[in-house]
């Protein structure tokens, strides 16, 4: 039961991150658990001795855990070594020969959580919620979500055929595509009309927050201070990552106040996060944030907090509602445990799970005739075993953003806003179906 | 490691059954076992700490069995489709199952818009006693409503201890009349084979699963049809075994042995040669006085099913007259686990007595006949088979085309039966113009369901690898 509070301290991620293990709480648990364990060694042994052929001991043990862990939520997972050196170079924003896909397991099928802006993914038209069939033919059906990402990955300039279903009619398409060097640049920024500052975050990585305080480096040297009448963040299908790069991202725009606190089973693993002084970049100048439903966990962390401070104007669609955090647990030469241990809270102490965040702004895309219905992300919801949260839960929200910024409604509405357009001009007017629930 | 071989001698099942556990010997280790079994402890140890990790960290208080449940499930998935894992209620259920026997009412129920249907109450069982009727409505048992609960649910509340009293209220007709009845629950027998003259001179047999009860079913079937077809006039039996999806090996064994009185019936053999088990016809078992044979298979007759018409077809005691049958080649034992249930393991695969192994290949029938499929079931009725499952045993050549299972529920239009019928009426041994006279526009299959697209040319000889 003991946990080491400093485990969050130096890694806890909304997403993920790195922790020592913990021996004692280790032997602790060993001695009581010993009946439910033996029954475990029992069948092993007895499938061991007693198989039609020779089974494999680790493949045995690995579906155990797998299956272990696929029975308390969709987040808890076991990485074996390599899967683990995967995502810590993922992590830590390492170049591989890939395509550029954000991906989950979903139904045993691999499904887009989003393509990473220009990549090859992303400039073949692949879509969020698009679910891929076959790898090079290779049926993904059985594949675990590791064995599918190694098949896509592959050295530069190699192509990778993809089959992909996509919508509720689950058309079928397919689409090759030349792998490149994927280099995971999570922050991109530019000027937006000359005069407002636009960063976008594509994932929480190790690299997040320095790539935020370039963004503003560059904005004070071009157009200056004085020139510049807001900031907008995009954070729309950005997947979420490590907990600490959202704090830090969310302290650029605040001095004070707290962030958010992660609550694990017990009352006194409450951890509460706070903005530091003195590190606040964006010197109170006006924020929108963009979020639509690809905008999970560590993206819900960074607007829930500054919608609830009223920092910024949240404008888009109804966020993911991811609102757990998982440790990673090393387990030695056997690779880690990426574990789901607490829910988190935005500083007004609502927790998002299952609901996501709503905008103060409602907007929406327009979304071409040939995607209507295709690019809605379902949601932490709609997650088989997803923890629960109480009261009403949310499904379903768009997650589509136009690859033509001249279409891009919602960006559109961010500038218009921090130029001093009224929300009730730029508001979607709601659908009776899609009612927006107030929390 | 150590196995014990007898094993199969005391209750392997294909399909399911009880067995006698064998104790475990890990201990018994020979020296140049350690470096594996090093190895194995490493794993399980990876797993214990796993599961310590998860009891102390994870964000609510975890469900221990539901893990461990869990754990054993992924584990075995990961090894074959046939494996599996029963907690104590589900071991309990198979074993009602593969007994044939429980403490209960004798209605067959359905679930109809979430109310629980009269099918039809078995003959002499209490509930036809009782008066109970096909079409019947049950709206409460023992006073608590039926609406919300499961057909299992519904079935578990009806199920009890023999010579106990259950109190049913039924609505009846279309005027709704509510009828309540109190039923004395008796030991039911899930009849697994039943048994007709077909045309007077005919002995069919059909054998819904392999359970306890099928060799005294099918002796009591045999003496009847014998009672009432003269022998002078006796053609012949139909042994219909389609969609039945196996059940108990020793029960197929003296189902092979009441029409055979010597030679071998099926091998199974383990993972070593020393774990090979033979299985051999007992004389004086063949109850049938030699009379022609015809065996009724199709897509869905599996397991225990392959054996006994595997059998029949390599002894050429038999023509096998369907579809191509599912393909399960392995067999499982059940290895009680205490109060923990027990565990379905595959721990062998058979062989037919010309050594082959039908592991996802199937049996080919003699003459190929399929049903004419009523076109708002086209498609639905073919069953994929034991290649198409994920994970199953390998087996070189394997045949993944689907094979269909459709059963018309009217004899007349029962072409497969027809044709059986024919055959022994007709010509002893069959030659392919044989059967394209008898039923000729059923042997191409132009209008089948894409996927059933087996060769149309008749096999007359064992399967022919593909």
């Amino acid at each position: 039961m003991r946990k080491g509070l400093s485990y969050l301290a130096y890694g806890v991620a909304a997403g993920i991150v790195l922790v020592g293990a913990s021996h004692d709480a280790l032997r602790a648990a060993g001695a009581s658990a010993s009946d439910k364990l033996a029954l475990f060694a029992e069948v092993f042994n007895k499938v061991r001795d007693n198989y039609a052929e020779k089974p494999d001991d680790e493949k045995m043990i690995k579906a155990a855990i797998d299956g272990m862990l696929s029975s308390l939520d969709p987040h808890s997972n076991y990485f074996d070594p390599k899967a683990l050196a995967d995502f810590q170079s993922s992590m830590k924003g390492e170049e591989f020969g890939g395509l550029g896909l954000e991906v989950m397991m979903e139904g045993g099928l691999v499904k887009v959580v989003s393509p990473i802006d220009d990549t090859p993914a992303a400039r073949a038209g692949m879509l969020s919620g698009d679910l891929v069939t076959r790898i090079d033919d290779t049926p993904v059906k059985g594949m675990s979500l590791k064995e599918a990402v190694d098949k896509m990955r592959g050295p530069a300039k190699s192509s990778v055929k993809l089959t992909v279903e996509r919508g509720a009619n689950r058309d079928i398409k397919e689409v090759t595509i030349v792998r490149e060097i994927i280099h995971v640049q999570s922050v991109r920024s530019h000027l937006e009309s000359g005069d407002i500052g636009y960063i976008r975050v594509t994932q929480f990585n190790q690299e997040a927050y320095d790539g935020v305080r370039k963004a503003f480096d560059h904005f004070r040297a071009d157009p200056g201070p004085a020139k510049l009448k807001g900031y907008i963040l995009d954070l729309r299908n950005n997947p979420g990552g490590l907990l600490n790069q959202a704090v830090e991202i969310t302290n650029a725009f605040i001095d004070s106040g707290e962030i958010v606190s992660t609550r694990g089973r017990n009352p006194d693993q409450v951890q509460r996060y706070s903005a530091r002084p003195g590190v606040d970049l964006a010197q109170q100048k006006p924020l929108v944030v963009l979020i639509n439903g690809g905008s999970a966990s560590a993206s819900e962390i960074v607007s829930g907090a500054l919608q609830d401070l009223k920092r910024a104007t949240l404008i888009g669609t109804r966020s993911f509602g991811k609102g757990s955090v998982q440790t990673i647990l090393p387990l030695g030469e056997n690779g880690a445990l990426k574990l789901t241990t607490a829910r988190y809270y935005t500083p007004s102490g609502r927790s998002i799970q299952a609901k996501g965040i709503v905008p103060d702004i409602r907007v929406l895309e327009n979304i071409p005739d040939d995607l209507k219905g295709k690019v809605s992300s379902m949601g932490e919801a709609s997650l088989a075993g997803h923890l629960k949260n109480a009261g009403e839960e949310e499904k379903g929200s768009d997650a589509y953003v136009p690859p033509d910024r001249a279409k891009d409604t919602q960006l559109e509405a961010a500038v218009e806003f921090l130029h001093g357009a009224k929300a009730e001009t730029l508001r979607s007017p709601d659908p009776p179906a899609t009612a927006v629930t107030s929390q | 490691m150590i196995r014990k071989a007898g094993y199969l001698g005391v209750g392997v099942v294909l399909g399911a059954a009880a067995a006698a556990t064998a104790p475990q010997a890990l201990m018994y280790m020979s020296p140049a076992a350690y470096a594996a079994a090093a190895d194995t402890y490493r794993q399980l140890n990876l797993f214990g700490d796993v599961f310590d990790k998860i009891r102390n960290d994870y964000v609510e208080k975890p469900d221990e069995s539901k893990l461990i449940t869990a754990a054993i499930n992924g584990m075995l998935s990961s090894l074959d489709p046939h494996s599996s894992y029963m907690d104590a209620k589900q071991f309990r259920d198979m074993q009602v199952q593969t007994k044939g026997e429980f403490g209960g009412l004798g209605i067959e129920v359905t679930q109809e818009d979430g109310l629980i249907k009269v099918v039809t109450p078995i003959d002499d069982t209490p509930a036809a006693k009782a008066g109970i009727l096909s079409g019947d409505i049950i709206t409460a048992i023992d006073d608590q409503p039926t609406q919300g609960l499961t057909l299992d649910q519904a079935v578990e509340k009806m199920r009890g201890s023999i010579n106990s009293p259950v109190k049913l209220k039924v609505v009846r007709g279309p005027k709704k009349d509510v009828k309540e009845f109190t039923v004395v629950r008796e030991l039911i027998h899930v009849q697994s084979v039943r048994s007709k003259v077909e045309d007077g001179d005919i002995g069919y047999i059909r054998i819904t699963q392999f359970t306890e009860q099928t060799e005294d079913g099918l002796k009591a079937a045999m003496d009847k049809l014998h009672t009432e077809i003269p022998a002078d006039k006796f053609k012949g039996y139909i042994l219909d075994l389609r969609n039945n999806p196996g059940g108990l090996l020793d029960q197929s064994i003296d189902v092979v042995n009441s029409f055979i009185d010597r030679g071998e019936i099926v091998s199974t053999r383990g993972r070593t040669p020393d774990e090979t088990q033979r299985f051999d016809a007992k004389p004086g078992g063949d109850l049938s006085g030699g009379k022609p044979l015809v065996v009724l298979i199709n897509g869905g007759s599996a397991s225990a099913s392959e054996i006994v018409s595997g059998a029949l077809q390599d002894h050429k005691r038999a023509t096998l007259i369907g579809t191509r049958s599912f393909g399960k080649g392995s067999v499982q034992t059940i290895m009680p686990l205490g109060e923990n249930g027990a565990l379905r393991l595959t721990t062998a695969r058979y062989y037919t007595p010309s050594g082959r192994s039908i592991q996802a290949k199937g049996i080919e029938p003699d003459i190929k006949v399929l049903e004419a499929v009523p076109d708002d079931l086209k498609g639905k009725d073919d069953m994929k088979g034991e290649a198409s499952l994920k994970g199953h045993l390998a087996n070189g050549a394997e045949d993944t085309s689907a094979s269909q299972a459709y059963v018309p529920p009217d004899e007349k239009n029962d072409d497969q039966l027809t044709a059986a019928i024919d055959l022994l009426h007709g010509v002893k041994h069959p030659e392919p113009a044989v059967k394209a006279d008898a039923a000729p526009a059923k042997t191409d299959a132009p209008a089948a369901p894409a996927g059933s697209a087996a060769p149309s040319d008749p096999q007359t000889g064992p399967a022919k690898p593909k």
